[in-house]
C-alpha cells in the first residue's frame, strides 16, 4: 500500500468525518441536558436541502450555509416544543419528524425543481477548497489536506468551542446540572425546561451545518435521501464519545474512517457491499464499548 | 382494562379512542390543504379526486387494499414489539432479509412446488426472526441501544440483498437493466381475489395476521406479560415475568411477522424478488406510522393501514392528473402522527411519567 493511497483514505476520512462530527455533537448536547433527539436525520437532511436550494437561487455560500443552519434550528424548535415542552414520545416525534422532512424534500425538490430524486446543476456555486500554499507542497499532508473545504475545519473549532462552553463556563455549568438532575436545577433557579429547548434547537443548527457540508462538502448537490442513516450513526459516534465533544471528534473521526475505507475499498469489492461498512462497524463499535458506557452510567 | 367487553358502555369507549385519531387526521388532512393550497391548487378538488381514486371506485379500492396489505402487517411487527417496549425501527431489514431468503428458498428448494412454496414462507419467517433477534440479543447482552442497532440493519440487509439481485442471482432471461430474481413457479402463487385487478389471497393473510395479534394480545399469558414489560418493567420483575424470555419472543416474533408482509408481495403480487420493491416503497415506514397512529391497538392499525395506503394510492393519482407530488401523502401521514402524538401530551401527564423515564433511559443506554 503506497503512502498517496494512505493519504488519500485519510483526506476522504476528513471529508466523511464532518457531518457525522456536526450531527455528533448536536446530539451529544441533547443528551447532556436529558433529551433524547431521535430527529437528527430530519435535522440534516432539511440542512441538505436547503442549502443547495438556497445556493441555486441565489448563487451566494453564505446565504446558503445560513439557511442550512437556519432550516435544522427550525426543526430543532419543532423538537423542542413538541418533545421538551409538551412532553410527547421521544421515539414518536422523532420518527415522524425523519420521515416527514425526508417526505418534504422531495416533495419540495419536484415542486420547486421539477426534479426527482437529485437536484445536480452547474450553477450550483461550490464551497471554497482549501489549498494552503506552502502545505500544498508537503508530499504526504499535502495530499491528506487536498481540497477540504472551509467546514471541514470549522467542525473541530466549534467541538473545541463547545467543550470550552460546557466544561469551562458558568452558563455551561448550569447546562449540565439540567442533564444531571433536572429537578435540583431547577430547585435553584435554572431555567431547566427553557435550556433544554435552547439546547435541542442548537442541536438542530448543528445537524444543519453538518448537512450542509455533505450536500455542499466533497460534491455540491441535493440527493434524495441523501443523509441515509448519518443522523443516527452520529447518535451512536456521540453515544461512544459519551457525550463528550473532544471525545466524540474520535468516535465521529473513527465513523470517518470507515466511510473513507468503504470508499477505497469499492474498486476491489463491489460496491453494495462497501456501503455496509459504516452501518456494521457503527453495530461492532456499540458492543464493544458497550461495557465502560454502562459501568458509567451505573 | 379494555378485556372486559360489555356491550352498555361499548359505545362511549369507541368513540373515546376514535376521538383522538379522528380529530388528528382532521388537522392532518388541514395541513395538507394549506400545502395544496401553496401549490396553487384547490385543495377541495384535489381531495375528492384523491379519495376518488383510492376508495370510492371499485378498480383503485383494490389496489388501496393490495398496497395496504404489506403496510397491514409492517404495522402489526411494529406493534408487536412496541408494545413491549422494545423499539423496533428494523422491520424493514426484517423484512427484506425474510422476504429475500422466502424467494431464494422457492426458486431453489427442489421437489413439488406447494411443498417447496410452503418451506419458502416458513424459512423467510425463521430469517426474519433471527434478524430481528440481533438487535435483540445485543440490547440485552450489551445494553446497546436498540434504536441505532435496528435501523443500522436495515440498511445493511439493503445493500446486501441489493448485491445478491445483482450479481449472483440476477434474472439474466428478461430485461437486462432491471436488478431481479427470476420468477417463482406458478403454483407457488397467491391466487388473485379479482379477475380485473391485482388484488390477491396475500391481504387475507393480512386479515389473518392482524387476528393473531388481537388474540395474542388479549388472549394469552405472553401478551399480557409483555405489555407489562412495555408498561411498567420492573412492575413485570415483579410479578415474576420472565423478562429476557419474553423479549426473544416478542423480537422473534415481530421479525417473523415482517418477513410474512414481504413475502406476501413477493408470492401475491410481483412473483419475485426485485432491488428496492421493499424499502423504495416504505411499506414499513407506513406501517410504523399505523402503529403509532392507531396507539398499537391491532384493529386500529389494520383499518389506519388501509387509510394511509389509499392516501398513497390518491397521492400517486393526483400526481399524474395534476402535478402535485405523491410526496403531499407522506407529508399529510406525518402531520397525522404528530397531532396523534398530542394525544400522548395528555396522557404522559395524567398518569405515566414512569413509563417515559424507562423508556428514555432504556434507549440511551
Amino acid at each position: 500500500m503506497s503512502s498517496a493511497y494512505i493519504a488519500s483514505i485519510i483526506n476522504s476520512t476528513l471529508r466523511s468525518t464532518t457531518p457525522i462530527l456536526l450531527a455528533a455533537l448536536g446530539s451529544a448536547i441533547c443528551s447532556r441536558v436529558g433529551v433524547f433527539n431521535v430527529a437528527l436525520e430530519a435535522q440534516m437532511l432539511i440542512g441538505c436541502f436547503f442549502s443547495i436550494a438556497v445556493n441555486y437561487a441565489t448563487g451566494s455560500l453564505l446565504l446558503a450555509v445560513g439557511a442550512g443552519i437556519l432550516s435544522g434550528a427550525l426543526v430543532g424548535l419543532v423538537v423542542a416544543l413538541l418533545q421538551v415542552k409538551y412532553k410527547a414520545a421521544d421515539m414518536v416525534i422523532g420518527t415522524s419528524l425523519n420521515l416527514l422532512v425526508q417526505g418534504g424534500t422531495t416533495f419540495l425538490l419536484y415542486l420547486l425543481f421539477g426534479l426527482r430524486g437529485v437536484l445536480n446543476d452547474p450553477k450550483l456555486v461550490p464551497l471554497y477548497k482549501i489549498n494552503l500554499p506552502v502545505i500544498r507542497d508537503i508530499p504526504f499532508l499535502g495530499r491528506v489536506l487536498e481540497n477540504l473545504t472551509i467546514l471541514d475545519y470549522i467542525c473541530y473549532i466549534v467541538a473545541a468551542l463547545l467543550f470550552v462552553w460546557l466544561f469551562k463556563t458558568v452558563s455551561g455549568f448550569h447546562i449540565l446540572s439540567v442533564g444531571i438532575n433536572k429537578a435540583a436545577a431547577e430547585s435553584l433557579g435554572t431555567k431547566a425546561t427553557r435550556i433544554q429547548m435552547q439546547m435541542v434547537v442548537l442541536s438542530g443548527a448543528l445537524c444543519g451545518l453538518g448537512g450542509t457540508a455533505l450536500s455542499m462538502g466533497q460534491v455540491t448537490m441535493f440527493t434524495e435521501n441523501m443523509t441515509s442513516g448519518r443522523g443516527f450513526i452520529a447518535m451512536a459516534a456521540a453515544s461512544l464519545g459519551m457525550s463528550h465533544p473532544l471525545l466524540t471528534i474520535f468516535s465521529s473521526l473513527f465513523f470517518g474512517l470507515c466511510q473513507g475505507i468503504g470508499l477505497a475499498l469499492q474498486n476491489v469489492i463491489k460496491s453494495q457491499l462497501t456501503m455496509t461498512l459504516p452501518y456494521v462497524a457503527t453495530i461492532v463499535a456499540l458492543v464493544l464499548f458497550s461495557r465502560r458506557s454502562a459501568r458509567r452510567q451505573a | 382494562m379494555k378485556q372486559s367487553h360489555n356491550a352498555k358502555n361499548f359505545g362511549p369507549r369507541l368513540w373515546r379512542s376514535l376521538r383522538q385519531p379522528l380529530i388528528a387526521v382532521a388537522f392532518g388532512l388541514l395541513v395538507g390543504a394549506l400545502v395544496i393550497l401553496a401549490c396553487g391548487q384547490n385543495p377541495i378538488a384535489v381531495y375528492i379526486e384523491m379519495f376518488n381514486k383510492s376508495f370510492f371506485t371499485p378498480y383503485y379500492l383494490f389496489s388501496t387494499l393490495t398496497r395496504a396489505t404489506p403496510i397491514i402487517i409492517c404495522a402489526m411487527a411494529t406493534g408487536m414489539a412496541w408494545r413491549a417496549g422494545y423499539i423496533n425501527i428494523g422491520v424493514e431489514g426484517q423484512m427484506v432479509t425474510g422476504t429475500f431468503v422466502a424467494t431464494v428458498c422457492a426458486l431453489f428448494i427442489p421437489g413439488p412446488p406447494i411443498l417447496a412454496g410452503l418451506l419458502a414462507w416458513i424459512a423467510g419467517m425463521i430469517a426474519g426472526a433471527l434478524y430481528a433477534l440481533l438487535p435483540a440479543v445485543l440490547t440485552w447482552k450489551f445494553q446497546v441501544s436498540m434504536v441505532i442497532t435496528s435501523l443500522m440493519l436495515n440498511y445493511v440487509a439493503n445493500y446486501i440483498t441489493s448485491y445478491f439481485v445483482t450479481y449472483p442471482l440476477k434474472d439474466t432471461a428478461g430485461d437486462g437493466l432491471a436488478l431481479q430474481t427470476p420468477e417463482i413457479h406458478e403454483l407457488m402463487r397467491l391466487p388473485r381475489l379479482s379477475t380485473t385487478s391485482t388484488f390477491n389471497a396475500g391481504f387475507l393473510i393480512a386479515v389473518a395476521v392482524m387476528l393473531f395479534m388481537v388474540f395474542i394480545t388479549k388472549r394469552t399469558v405472553f401478551g399480557y406479560e409483555s405489555k407489562m414489560g412495555g408498561f411498567n418493567p420492573s412492575f413485570a420483575r415483579y410479578g415474576g415475568t420472565k423478562q429476557v424470555k419474553v423479549m426473544i419472543i416478542t423480537m422473534a416474533l415481530s421479525g417473523a411477522i415482517a418477513s410474512i408482509a414481504g413475502t406476501a408481495e413477493v408470492f401475491g403480487l410481483k412473483y419475485r424478488y426485485a432491488d428496492g420493491m421493499l424499502s423504495s416503497t416504505s411499506y414499513a415506514w407506513t406501517g410504523l406510522m399505523a402503529a403509532l397512529i392507531a396507539d398499537l391497538n391491532p384493529v386500529g392499525m389494520f383499518f389506519v393501514s388501509i387509510f394511509l395506503s389509499g392516501l398513497q394510492i390518491g397521492g400517486s393519482a393526483i400526481q399524474r392528473s395534476l402535478g402535485i407530488p405523491l410526496e403531499i401523502a407522506t407529508i399529510i401521514q406525518c402531520c397525522i402522527t404528530l397531532f396523534v402524538s398530542v394525544k400522548l401530551i395528555f396522557k404522559v401527564r395524567q398518569k405515566k411519567p414512569v413509563r417515559e423515564d424507562v423508556k428514555e433511559g432504556g434507549a440511551q443506554a
